[in-house]
């Protein structure tokens, strides 16, 4: 199944992201910290989707993003930014690192679900 | 300044209350989302907002958090210079009334940036972009 790395400092976020993909065949893993996320793939784990929260204490979403960017199994691991900013230059930034897509909180359960299986190419 | 002292105290009280509901409100969803897992209930496009609306509402307080701290750090600059020399007193104020304004200022753009789709303006149509 492939395996999709959740990231976001909100516990309760985390769990309304939960409820959406517990019924998808995925396997999924979740990090309150984007710096401990990183340092698992730094260490060899490979997501095939990344979805994670903008704005975070310590390593906020960007400097995730480039971090995972510098990794070469993650070069090109597409990745969702899920955040409650809806500013475009923050966008354009997101493109320029090769962000894969925007999504604004509070996001709708089905169209989340819609993204994940567009992306990782699942049956729909 | 006993006045500003006053101020201070009382941003500290305002500081306290948002951090215990901060902590409230994430505790109260976090045992709504275990019941909902644990019993496997099925949430719909309305329960799921409500869920999400605990990550704006601690970040906008944290944010207004974030102005208490940076007001409560003006007040105590400028009671400093007003106290080590009262004549430099109206050139202090000058200077914490601008960094008020700007306080100011930096809380209402968090607020906007913050909202998410809940923001009145310039919340897009199509919540999920594609690059």
């Amino acid at each position: 199944m492939p395996l999709v790395i959740f990231v976001d400092d909100s516990e309760t976020a985390l769990a309304s992201t939960r409820m959406v993909t517990n019924s998808m065949p995925i396997e999924v893993k979740q990090y309150t910290e984007a710096q401990v996320a990183l340092a698992e793939i730094q260490a060899g784990m490979t997501p095939d989707l990344i979805i994670t929260d903008l704005n975070m204490p310590v390593m906020n979403g960007f400097e995730f993003l480039q971090g995972l960017r510098e990794v070469p199994a993650t070069k090109r691991t597409p990745c969702l930014m899920l955040t409650t900013e809806t500013k475009a230059e923050l966008k354009q930034q997101g493109k320029a690192l090769g962000l894969t897509g925007w999504i604004v909180k509070p996001f709708n359960p089905a169209q989340l679900k819609q993204a994940i299986t567009r992306v990782l190419r699942l049956p729909a | 300044m006993l006045i500003l002292n006053s101020v201070d105290e009382l941003l500290a009280h305002i500081k306290d209350v948002q951090s215990d509901v901060i902590a409230l409100s994430n505790d109260s969803l976090l045992k709504m989302s275990n019941f909902i897992e644990k019993n496997n209930l099925e949430i719909d496009e309305d329960i799921s907002t409500a869920l999400q609306y605990q990550d704006i509402i601690t970040q906008q307080l944290n944010a207004s958090i974030e102005a208490i701290d940076s007001m409560k750090s003006s007040i105590n600059r400028f009671n400093h210079a007003f106290e080590s020399d009262e004549s430099l007193a109206s050139e202090s104020l000058s200077k914490l009334q601008a960094k008020l304004t700007q306080t100011l200022q930096d809380a209402k753009d968090k607020k906007n940036r913050f909202s998410g789709k809940t923001a009145e303006h310039d919340a897009p149509s199509d919540e999920i972009e594609f690059f």
